[in-house]
């Protein structure tokens, strides 16, 4: 599903190039559960950006379903990770001036869905990740655990084939944390949904079936 | 700590530079539209006040009533100056009575120019307080002497010293320079008169005038007074009214003539409605309030953007405010903090307001008519302007200031704070206020601008090409009137010359005492009166509508008339050809009516065409009339004609005019005005979208994480745009619904002003609405677009 090439990603400081990533030969199957780990500074989150197409490597090859992604034209590219992608934040990310289930209803609505389509789908995601009776609130109004089931919901609403996760239970409390692995190993067994997630935690990690270590830019193993 | 205060002021306006300048430049423009105006209104408020008898001087005004309308002029009898000299010599000071002012010809030995000056009694440089510069301000004592402005002492005599010298008025009157006094300046109500003659050498100048001495029908003279020191403009208005009525017959009285006294003061700004000689129309008070309101309103648009920026700014603000309550700064040294900034602000917009108006000046004089300077050596006026920066900083900065120091900062600290819908609701009022102004000042200028080409498109009833006008000002100029045209045709300079009583840009003349079959009796007739010779119809290229042109062929057309389609309305005739038309006040004679004209617009083309009777006599003219011909060069005409008038005329000098000028010039106001709408418009819209411009970056900036998360669920950037902008479109819309009923309801009302006038249609609200909408749509765009292109991963940064 996906093949890393020779990725390099550099700053230009002075005249000197500083390294976020270095030379990144990876590839990943569909229905894998992968976690990156690394220390802060690695190079762990540009590697997921990269890898959701938010961020271009400087140099270096991307296959995506068979796509070379770089080649892509900007329209394409955003069509394809539309189609395709879905992001969890470790600060949730969820727009405050919205409710719950406008929220979960945002990626839709570009999607260009029908209303009763989005109706439907908004509805299933509440269903499914117990939030009913909080589609009208408003995230200030919910507790971390709660905001980011929100976000999982609203990145799983456009039925993506790969989950991106940053840190997703970063600002959670273990027991939260916790729920919320269960929830992602589930949706990678039962869903088949690839999910690739960059984590401090080794117990995290253990969730899922393949472990990248990331030293300055750099992967290790 | 005052240092302190403004060093740290001054290191926030230098970090954020663009807000810095957008409030500098927005407050600048707003300042500098605030000083041009102060100065044009302060100049209109001291109109006359030259005059250091300014208080008590005065002009007697006559109101009659015609046919139930009343008119008031300042044209009044002879005998009256003579009757309030001897009756009521304990309320004035001063009594002068005083021809009309008009261009006369000076010349003295092979010197020849020509002038424009008055008559009037000895005592009047006394009531003006006329500076002398060499002679006595009793110079006009003697019936045989003249005072001339210093400009034109230097026409005529050069470095020569002129006193006791002897000049020629009109090649007629013989008089010795007694005085010379310094130009009167251009605000006052006598700048163009270049020299006064004595009112005793006018009055037996010409056989009419003497006539005049006790007769109390004819208006033709001015009078003015000087009160006495103590006694009051209303005690004297009273005691004089009836004055005239008094020594008038029964029929006369009818007319109602009322007498009172307008102070100087009002003779600028307050002579609506008031006759004063043709052509002249003074300023008005209505358009000094209308421009000092404009000029509050764009300074308060500069004012606002501030306060709306600032505000904007305060969420990046609030973490320096928790900060500095938290290491115990009272809430009052927070405001002064925040004041200084904005008073610094405003003294730094204040010297680029300056520089501006510096700029600006001598293209503003030339739109509004004027000679304005800045007062750089008067005190008052920086002492005012350091103030006036002060009172902006303030007013602009106290919004702000209160509102960000009132920042609870545990709540500014601990991040959990947030800009409301609620505070951001009076950042919007302030919006709608700003485009509502510049929307409703967008209207007001299609509107004056749709009123002069509106009245510009009026049709005339005859023909301004190539027609040009030269007065008759002296003697000379009579009785060459076969020798002048048949030369002019020889040489082919012109296609036809005729002359006419008054100049085709004015009416001269008006007369009463007008009978005809089938009047009605209780009508008392104020027709237009104008005296013309065979050819005037071809050479102006009249249009008649019915009977024929005078001829030479009729012997009888010395007795003929010829009436404008308004009189035959007037007159209410079916079928004027042929009527007779009886006289009463030019004689009792009886005329025969051989045609009817379309209208000529000869007087205000903002006005209905009034009532016309044209009769033809070669002794009544003033003025000749030259149609160039058409197969040569308007210079080479020229040449032949000036060639032909100096050999013809050779003592007066060649001045002419060129009709088309002189209707041009009628629009002079009605052009100023619309010049004027059009800065202000523009300067408005620049200080809103100056704002428009700094509030939507500073949206942009704030919504930068709401924009990140929408791109990364798919977002794209045309939709992040639409999201964006619609807040300032609906702004905006808010603001035409909110203008378009406040600009008809005073454009409606200034409309009431012109007879003859533009309609408003509702495209021009359309256009005052898209026009808005599509510069905030660019403007906002600008910034939306980039705030939408932003990689969200910048934005999205979880540290």
């Amino acid at each position: 599903m996906i093949e890393l090439k020779n990725i390099f990603k550099w700053y230009k400081v002075g005249g000197n190039r500083a390294f976020v990533l270095k030379d990144i030969n990876l590839r990943i199957a569909a229905g894998e559960f992968v976690s990156i780990m690394g220390p802060s500074g690695s190079g762990k989150s540009t590697l997921l950006h990269i890898l959701g197409l938010l961020d271009e490597p400087d140099e270096g090859e991307y296959i995506f379903l068979d796509e070379n992604v770089l080649g892509l034209k900007e329209k394409q590219r955003s069509a394809l990770y539309k189609q395709h992608i879905g992001f969890v934040f470790q600060a949730y990310h969820l727009i405050d001036e919205l409710t719950v289930y406008e929220n979960i209803e945002t990626p839709l609505i570009y999607k260009n869905f029908k209303s009763s389509e989005r109706k439907a789908i908004v509805a299933e995601m509440l269903d499914r990740f117990g939030i009913v009776g909080k589609k009208d609130l408003f995230p200030t109004q919910l507790s971390g655990g709660q905001q980011q089931l929100v976000g999982i919901a609203r990145a799983l609403a456009i039925k993506p084939k790969l989950l991106l996760a940053d840190e997703p239970t970063g600002n959670l409390n273990s027991k939260q944390g916790e729920s919320i692995m269960e929830l992602f190993k589930q949706l990678n067994e039962e869903d088949g949904v690839t999910i690739i997630q960059v984590t401090h935690s080794e117990k995290n990690a253990e969730y899922g079936n393949r472990i990248i270590e990331l030293l300055d830019g750099q992967l290790v193993s | 700590m005052i240092k302190t205060y403004f060093k740290i002021a001054w290191r926030n306006l230098a970090k954020n530079k663009k807000s810095a300048i957008i409030n500098i430049v927005g407050l600048a423009l707003g300042m500098a539209v605030f000083i041009l105006i102060a100065l044009w209104v302060w100049d209109e408020l001291s109109f006359d006040k030259y005059h250091e008898n300014y208080d008590r001087i005065g002009q007697v005004v006559q109101t009659q009533t015609f046919s139930g309308e009343q008119y008031r002029n300042v044209a009044v009898p002879f005998p009256l100056g003579e009757e309030l000299k001897t009756q009521y010599g304990d309320y004035f000071q001063y009594v002068t009575m005083a021809s009309w002012p008009g261009e006369h010809v000076l010349s003295q030995a092979d010197k020849l120019i020509s002038e424009h000056g008055i008559f009037m009694d000895a005592e009047a440089p006394r009531m003006l307080s006329l500076a002398i510069v060499e002679g006595s301000i009793d110079g006009l004592a003697n019936p045989n002497s003249i005072m001339l402005a210093e400009s034109t002492a230097k026409a005529i005599f050069g470095d020569e010293n002129p006193l006791e010298k002897v000049l020629k008025i009109n090649q007629q009157l013989s008089v010795t320079v007694t005085a010379v006094y310094q130009d009167l300046p251009d605000n006052t109500s006598f700048a163009n008169i270049r020299f006064i003659a004595p009112w005793a050498l006018y009055v037996t100048s010409e056989s009419w005038i003497l006539n005049q001495r006790s007769n109390w029908d004819n208006n033709s003279f001015q009078l003015f007074v000087q009160l006495r020191n103590g006694v009051t403009l209303e005690t004297v208005n009273r005691s004089i009214v009836d004055v005239k009525r008094n020594r008038v017959d029964e029929e006369r009285k009818k007319l109602n003539p009322l007498i009172a006294i307008q102070p100087m003061k009002d003779w600028h700004l307050k002579s609506e409605g008031i006759m004063r000689y043709p052509g002249e129309r003074g300023g008005s008070i209505k358009y000094v309030r209308l421009f000092s309101v404009i000029g509050v309103f764009v300074l308060l648009l500069a004012c606002i953007n501030f306060m709306n920026l600032s505000t904007a700014r305060s969420e990046k603000r609030a973490k320096e405010v928790g900060i500095r309550k938290t290491v115990g700064s009272p809430r009052q040294q927070l405001i002064l903090q925040f004041l200084s900034e904005s008073v610094l602000t405003a003294c730094m917009a204040f010297l680029f307001a300056i520089l501006l108006v510096f700029v600006l000046l001598p293209w503003f004089n030339g739109v509004a008519g004027k000679k304005l300077e800045i007062l750089w050596t008067n005190g008052w006026f920086w002492v005012a302007g350091i103030v006036f920066s002060l009172f902006t900083g303030i007013i602009a900065g106290s919004y702000p200031a209160f509102y960000l120091s009132s920042f609870n900062p545990l709540t500014v600290l601990k991040g959990t704070f947030r800009i409301g819908w609620m505070a951001g609701l009076p950042r919007k009022i302030l919006v709608v206020v700003q485009f509502s102004v510049s929307v409703a000042l967008i209207i007001g200028t299609i509107v004056v601008f749709r009123q002069i080409q509106h009245t510009k498109d009026r049709p005339v009833g005859y023909n301004r090409d190539r027609l040009m006008m030269v007065e008759m000002k002296t003697s000379d100029f009579y009785g060459k009137f076969d020798v002048l045209r048949s030369q002019l045709k020889e040489k082919g300079a012109i296609e036809e010359l005729s002359e006419s009583s008054s100049p085709m840009t004015a009416v001269w003349s008006n007369q009463g005492g007008f009978t005809w079959p089938g009047k009605d009796p209780a009508l008392q007739t104020d027709v237009a009166t104008i005296w013309v010779t065979h050819e005037f119809g071809k050479t102006v290229d009249w249009q008649i509508r019915e009977g024929r042109d005078f001829s030479r062929e009729f012997g009888t057309d010395s007795t003929a008339v010829i009436i404008n389609e308004a009189a035959a309305k007037y007159m209410g005739v079916a079928d004027p050809v042929g009527m007779t038309i009886t006289a009463g006040d030019l004689g009792g004679g009886d005329y025969h009516i051989i045609g009817v004209v379309n209208d000529l617009i000869m007087d205000s083309p903002f006005q209905p065409v009034k009532q016309t009777f044209y009769f033809m006599n070669y002794g009544m003219v003033n003025w000749i009339n030259l149609k160039l011909n058409a197969r040569k060069s308007t210079a080479e005409c020229l040449a032949l004609i000036e060639q032909t008038f100096r050999e013809v005329i050779p003592n007066a000098p060649f001045e002419y005019q060129f009709v088309d000028e002189g209707y041009a010039a009628k629009f002079a106001q009605e052009e100023r005005i619309g010049k004027l709408a059009t800065f202000f418009a523009t300067l408005a819209i620049v200080i809103s979208c100056l704002g428009i411009f700094g509030l939507a970056s500073f949206v942009a900036e704030q919504r930068t994480k709401e924009i990140g998360i929408r791109k990364v669920v798919g977002a794209s950037i045309f939709q992040l745009w639409r999201l964006l902008s619609t807040n300032f479109v609906i702004l905006v819309l808010i603001s035409c619904l909110v203008a378009s009923p406040v600009a008809y309801y005073f454009l409606e009302d200034w409309l009431q002003n012109y007879e003859y006038r533009a309609t408003i249609p509702w495209w021009v609200f359309a256009v005052a609405m898209g026009g808005a909408l599509l510069i905030t749509m660019l403007i906002v765009s600008l910034q939306t677009i980039r705030a939408a292109r932003m990689n969200p991963v910048e934005s999205l940064r979880d540290e």
